[in-house]
């Protein structure tokens, strides 16, 4: 693990009208670490997602990665820097089929002229599609099937096997395992590690403790806005991990 | 996620007939074959090139809004505006016409400039159907349904309420059969029409159409710039309801301002009869060109066989509640399985 920060915010303030959704939030993940982001209903860490994947700019603080500032105009910014980020529940178009999912935005086209026009090569991309979820250790039974027709687990598959897949820096995962069954959890986290392991820095935002603590390096508590904790994963256990959570430990 | 192929969602088990009619063309081509040898059988004339002729005359402007009307509903919206822009674009490309005419210009280049006059001002409707959707963040339903006013009260105005003539005599013959049954027109249709299917089945802007209905969070996730996607297919829409105007000035070498008033209903019905779904993220183009042909074959078909021609409108009717019947029995089928 590189000590220096990968990708990182630096007080960064959002408000929706009078409304203050984070205030002076700090946070970084390093590549091949596992940053838990963890907080209470409306403790803004939907918010710092948006922020992060470039979906929403802040009201003001700075962001940077590889240590140089950046300013994303649009989440397109974002993923072309080697930032993707898997959104709770609404990151899959469900009447396109796999391959059209994980090629989004980044279709492949056809050789010469009918490229230019933009026909696709569809072929190629079911392919490639195939092989790209198996990389990342995603069996899906058809690139060519609508995502319409699979399971919630495999959804979330494709969904997170996609997310991995393009990522080339940071992968932000924000309730990956929420709605999964015991085993499709484990396999989401095992998929985290790979990630991990390849040298991505990745910030996996989640409700479910337990996961949070089996599977990330370091954990940044949010409550009302603000960071108020950030500390190794081994520095917590469920109880203190929930009691931070709360504010019950203060 | 190695071990999520055991719960593979397994096809509907069952006969390939069955499976033929899951798929709603061919339900459709059935329909159509029956409802063709019904009329044939109750008026041989039914089976003649001039009907046919006649009933492609009707389906060309249907299909042309209704292609528009197949994209913008796929990608999640709706125009209203259609029919009456039929009617604004016919009448400004008649009015330019006419003082072409008087002004002396050659026939030729008075018919592709009032054809391109035609598309450029169904084009502009588009345009600000795209600035209310998108800008004014209306509803498509009521952005469109203001322009829908705003176009045929327009319509009237510039036009006193009659028809504008005066414009190159060769516009009738030139909608004259050329080819068999086919006018030139028509065979514009009809590569309007292939091109179509290529653009939304096979190419990115098709895809792009399908995504933002199915999803548009996640298109915007995915890097698709949602908006000008949105801008591009309304005044797509907008510009074949201009083309559409200008087909009925071919067809009665005048433009009327209440030609095509009311036609974004026929377009509407063709695109739920060919299965396009009206929450986006489902259709086909030969689904619509399939059930623009039904209705312009019924059309057709009552008249000859004598009943009142009034009842077309019934008969369409019902067909566009069996094909919500037959979607809803698809989805609940798709679901079971």
């Amino acid at each position: 693990m590189n000590d220096e920060p990968l990708y990182e915010v630096r007080n960064i303030s959002k408000h929706y009208g009078s409304v203050m959704a984070l205030e002076n939030a700090s946070v970084f993940v390093r590549a091949g670490e596992v940053v838990g982001l963890v907080g209470d209903n409306g403790a803004g860490k939907s918010t710092l997602v948006k922020c992060l994947s470039g979906a929403h700019a802040p009201t003001s603080g700075s962001i940077f990665l590889d240590g140089v500032e950046r300013h994303w105009s649009s989440p397109r910014a974002a993923l072309e820097a080697g930032i993707e980020t898997l959104y709770q529940d609404s990151g899959l178009a469900t009447d396109l089929s796999v391959s059209a999912n994980v090629f989004l935005g980044r279709e492949e086209v056809k050789p010469g002229i009918l490229g230019k026009l933009g026909f696709l090569a569809q072929k190629v991309m079911d392919e490639k599609a195939h092989a790209d979820l198996e990389r990342v250790g995603i069996a899906v039974p058809s690139s060519k099937r609508s995502v319409g027709q699979l399971s919630g687990g495999q959804r979330q598959a494709v969904a997170i096997g996609r997310a991995v897949a393009w990522a080339s820096k940071v992968i932000i995962l924000d309730e990956p395992t929420n709605h999964l069954g015991a085993r499709q959890a484990g396999e989401v986290l095992q998929v985290i590690r790979r990630a991990k392991d390849n040298g991505l820095g990745v910030i996996f935002i989640s409700h479910t403790l337990p996961h949070v603590l089996q599977v990330t390096d370091r954990i940044v508590v949010l409550r009302l806005g603000r960071v108020v904790r950030d500390a190794p994963t081994s520095d917590f256990d469920a109880e203190s991990l929930l009691g931070t959570i709360t504010g019950l430990n203060e | 996620m190695t071990e999520t192929a055991h719960t593979e969602v397994v096809k509907p088990r069952g006969s390939m007939l069955k499976t033929a009619f899951s798929n709603q063309q061919v339900v459709l081509l059935l329909f159509l074959a029956l409802m063709v040898a019904f009329f044939a059988w109750r008026n041989s004339i039914f089976w003649s090139q001039s009907v046919l002729s006649n009933v492609l005359n009707d389906w060309s402007p249907i299909v042309l809004v209704a292609i528009g009307e197949t994209f913008v509903v796929i990608a999640g919206g709706i125009d209203l505006s259609i029919g009456s822009n039929i009617a604004m674009s016919g009448v400004v490309a008649a009015l330019a016409m006419k003082s072409m005419t008087s002004s002396g210009w050659g026939q030729d280049i008075t018919l592709i400039a009032g054809a391109a006059i035609a598309i450029g001002s169904g084009a502009i409707v588009g345009v600000v159907n795209a600035l209310l959707v998108i800008k004014g963040k209306l509803v498509p339903f009521v952005a469109t349904l203001a322009t829908l006013s705003i176009c045929k009260g327009l319509a009237v105005v510039w036009t006193k309420g009659g028809p504008v003539g005066g414009g190159p005599e060769k516009a009738i013959p030139f909608s004259n059969p050329t080819l068999w049954a086919f006018s030139k027109p028509m065979i514009v249709v009809f590569g309007i029409v292939a091109i179509a299917g290529l653009l939304l089945h096979l190419n990115r802007f098709g895809r792009y159409t399908f995504a933002i209905g199915s999803n548009s969070f996640a298109a915007r996730a995915a890097g698709i710039n949602v908006n000008r996607h949105l801008a591009k297919v309304y005044i797509m829409s907008g510009a074949l309801a201009g083309f559409a105007g200008m087909f009925f000035y071919l067809r009665l070498s005048v433009g009327s301002p209440s030609t095509g008033i009311g036609k974004e209903l026929d377009a509407v019905a063709a695109v739920v009869i060919g299965g396009v779904v009206l929450t986006g993220g489902i259709g086909k183009i030969m689904g619509t060109a399939l059930g623009a042909l039904m209705l312009a074959t019924v059309a057709s078909g009552l008249i000859i066989i004598g009943v009142e021609a009034n009842y077309r409108d019934v008969v369409v009717g019902a067909l566009i509640a069996l094909a919500g019947i037959v979607q809803g029995v698809q989805k609940l089928n798709s679901r079971a399985s």
